[in-house]
């Protein structure tokens, strides 16, 4: 007969020590990134609480919703919101733009790397140098229209920058210019990984070069397209100041063609003497970009399971 | 739960914008007077000047070294600023409580706002009376109920225009002297595709100084406050007349046809280049623009007259400053360095470095043989109110640096551009609601 330990003993160890590991399997991935979201909570959560905070004050004493009425009532933070939501239009084209590159550098042979890189340089060119070389690049009488007019396009040669109703689209052609590289290069890193037998299968069935990337390439990469869309809503929404700032000498100009939400924040913070104000604004420019993080991360869990399921 | 955590994260870029924004109004009392410290002392300076007045660099370099050898436990670390960054760096060095010890303010409003806000103390606390009676233009744009906010460093003539003749007696044309004399010659150049003035707003500060040159001719300092505070209108003929004029010279072809494209100091150099017969430059700067282009050939005037009002015609004055912030911990040794400023071997480098004037009447004028400078200094002394730092910085920048890019781009009528300028102010009157106030005790 074979001696058994006593009971109490043989059922409680086991068992006690299974929930415990239970419990660090379940609760150790939180405990890891515990102090990293404490840091987070505390850097962010603080500037966002002060934020509310100020917005609902004027030199310390409490003033209700009338920073508010007096924002939105502003006619200039009306434009700079008109503005970022005209910047919006620029989002499609981006992602047609970066799905036809990343499609062509994909098919091309010869020079892949070459072209992949010449294509990603825009995108980690720092702002201010883009915003000094274009703005010398588009002055009235610059290199471009200088070359536009030796070619006999003297009507093409445009005040791209100093006309109050050219500046903005100016401005978002130079912005798709940088911007159209990471997209190409994140769809580019999806269509690699794209199981090459499904394309060979469509080609065998005859499928022509559109019909093959069109019917057979863009649906396997909708994911990542979505995703793309939706960071460069945000970055149209909240993350163009440093475009307008450097191209327009801080000025949003001409005239207020260029001023965008984020401009409007910075001057009523920096230049105007209204922090409150710039509060305001910013805290309403958190609600807006909230919608598109919120869509963002719905695309990001959609995109995790579009992973698995390719 | 889950969205907020991860909005909280993701949204962190604005989060991170606006954790500076917690601006604060500093107490206005300031420390009583104590003894020079003995003690290892290190003051900081951020400075702006060298883009008007080239060579001032070297005059802070060797002032701060020459006042080392005078009290050597006092260091002086001097930063120079950007034009576009100097107001917006300071916002931020005050909403932190920190940065500079001494800063450097354009006169006027300027100088009154981070007064008003409490981010500096009056150098009157600090600077005896009998001293700051010699700084030029500081009663005038910088002292508020008896207190002078900052102290002048340098004098402004605002704004000289620099007329080419070699280039206007090439068309058979003289030096304009009178607003249709100046329209008649634009006529004659913009046929021969010479722009008879030579700008750029890109950058929006030519805009603030037209306004002051050509609008100025119509209003005084009080009548600008008056709209400001709601007691008279920028829409009234007095104050508006300007915008007309300025669309004048739009639709005259005055200007050289890239004006909205360029900043300003890009399209004076077509003045130096020859390719225009007149610009607007800066008064400190003038004489060096004079010489480069040879003075001989180059006339130096106020703005061509088109009113009858009591400063048309003349130059405007206006000094620019230094301050003394107030969460400084060493206000008497800042002030000790701006009064070792205004000593003789330094009101002298100050003009040998720089040739501009030093904002002191004990700098003698007769040291200066340079008749160009001469002229130039005199018209300063006392000039016409410099009415850009008579209005607010938030009008300036929303509505005349706005509308003068728009009327000179022809998008906009002088007309639309007064309404607008109007509006703007009725605004900020609802937004600054200390504005009213304090721009009253001003005037006073």
């Amino acid at each position: 007969m074979i001696k058994t330990a006593p009971s109490e003993y043989r059922v409680t160890a086991p068992r006690n020590l299974g929930a415990v590991f239970g419990r660090v399997r379940t609760s150790g991935p939180f405990l890891w990134i515990l102090p990293a979201g404490l840091c987070v909570l505390f850097i962010f959560g603080y500037s966002v609480f002060d934020l509310v905070q100020q917005s609902f004050k004027y030199q310390g004493d409490w003033v209700g919703f009338e920073n508010f009425s007096l924002v939105l009532t502003d006619p200039l933070f009306r434009t700079a919101i008109f503005h970022n939501f005209l910047l919006l239009f620029t989002v499609p084209i981006l992602a047609v733009m970066s799905f036809t590159c990343a499609v062509l550098l994909f098919e091309t042979r010869k020079g892949m790397k070459f072209y992949r890189s010449a294509v990603f340089l825009p995108y980690i060119l720092p702002i201010p140098v883009i915003g000094v070389v274009f703005g010398q690049l588009l002055q009235l009488n610059g290199a471009l229209n200088s070359a536009l007019r030796a070619m006999g396009f003297e009507s093409l040669a445009l005040d791209w920058l100093g006309d109050p109703k050219q500046a903005l689209w100016t401005m978002s052609g130079i912005i798709i210019w940088k911007e159209v590289g990471f997209g190409t290069i994140l769809i580019l890193a999806r269509l690699i990984s794209i199981p090459l037998e499904t394309m060979e299968a469509a080609r065998i069935d005859g499928a022509g070069f559109f019909r093959l990337h069109l019917q057979v390439t863009l649906p396997q990469l909708r994911a990542v397209i979505l995703f793309y869309i939706i960071n460069e809503s945000i970055v149209m929404v909240s993350w163009v100041f440093n475009y307008v700032y450097v191209m327009t000498n801080g000025q949003g100009g001409p005239g207020n063609a260029t001023v965008v939400s984020e401009l409007y924040i910075y001057r009523s913070a920096f230049q105007n003497n209204a922090p409150e104000l710039a509060a305001t604004a910013a805290l309403l420019l958190l609600l807006a970009t909230l919608v598109f993080i919120i869509g963002f991360f719905r695309i990001q869990r959609n995109m995790s399971k579009g992973v698995f399921d390719d | 739960m889950k969205i907020t955590g991860k909005a909280i994260a993701a949204g962190s870029a604005v989060a991170v914008l606006l954790s500076t924004f917690s601006l604060i109004g500093a107490s206005a009392s300031v420390d009583p007077k104590k003894a020079f410290p003995t003690k290892p002392v290190t003051l900081t300076m951020w400075w702006w000047g060298e883009q008007e007045a080239p060579g001032a660099q070297a005059w802070v370099d060797a002032t701060v070294a020459a006042y080392k050898k005078k009290r050597p436990n006092v260091t002086i670390k001097t930063v120079l600023q950007t034009t576009d960054g100097l107001v917006p760096g300071f916002a931020a060095a005050a909403a932190a409580k920190s940065g500079p010890d001494l800063q450097y303010f354009w006169g006027g409003i300027y100088s009154q706002q981070p007064g008003w806000d409490g981010q500096i103390a009056p150098v009157s606390d600090y600077i005896p009376a009998s001293e700051l009676k010699h700084y030029i233009n500081a009663t005038t744009e910088l002292s508020f109920q008896g207190k002078i906010w900052t102290a002048p460093w340098y004098v402004n003539p605002s704004f000289p225009v620099l007329a080419r003749t070699d280039i206007l007696s090439k068309y058979n044309q003289k030096v304009p002297k009178t607003w249709t004399e100046l329209l008649k010659v634009c006529d004659v150049l913009s046929k021969e595709g010479v722009p008879t003035l030579a700008g750029g707003v890109k950058d929006g500060w030519f805009g603030g100084w037209l306004y002051s040159i050509i609008g100025g001719q119509s209003v005084t300092n009080k009548d600008v406050v008056a709209a400001v505070v709601g007691k008279q209108k920028f829409t009234d003929a007095k104050h508006a007349d300007w915008w007309t004029r300025l669309q004048e010279t739009k639709d005259r072809k005055c200007w050289n046809s890239d004006i909205n494209s360029l900043e300003l100091y890009q399209a004076q150099q077509l003045w130096k280049d020859g390719k225009a017969a007149m610009t607007v430059v800066a008064g400190p700067d003038a004489p060096n623009f004079a010489n480069a282009v040879g003075a001989s050939k180059v006339v130096v005037m106020a703005m061509p007259k088109w009113s009858t009002g009591q400063f048309a015609g003349k130059m405007g004055s206006t000094s620019q400053t230094i301050g003394i912030t107030q969460w400084s911990k060493n206000k008497e040794v800042a002030a000790d360095f701006i009064m070792f400023g205004h000593e003789k071997a330094q009101l002298d480098s100050w003009y040998n470095l720089t040739g501009s004037m030093p904002a002191d009447d004990r700098f003698d004028l007769n040291s200066v043989k340079d008749p160009v400078k001469k002229a130039l200094f005199k018209s300063a002394l006392p000039g016409a109110p410099y009415l850009e730092n008579f209005i607010p910085a938030q009008l300036d920048a929303d509505a005349v640096f706005t509308n003068v890019q728009l009327v000179l781009a022809g998008t906009k009528t002088g007309k639309a551009a007064a309404a607008d300028m109007q509006a703007v102010m009725e605004r900020l009157r609802k937004t600054d609601r200390s504005l009213v106030k304090n721009f009253t005790a001003w005037n006073k």
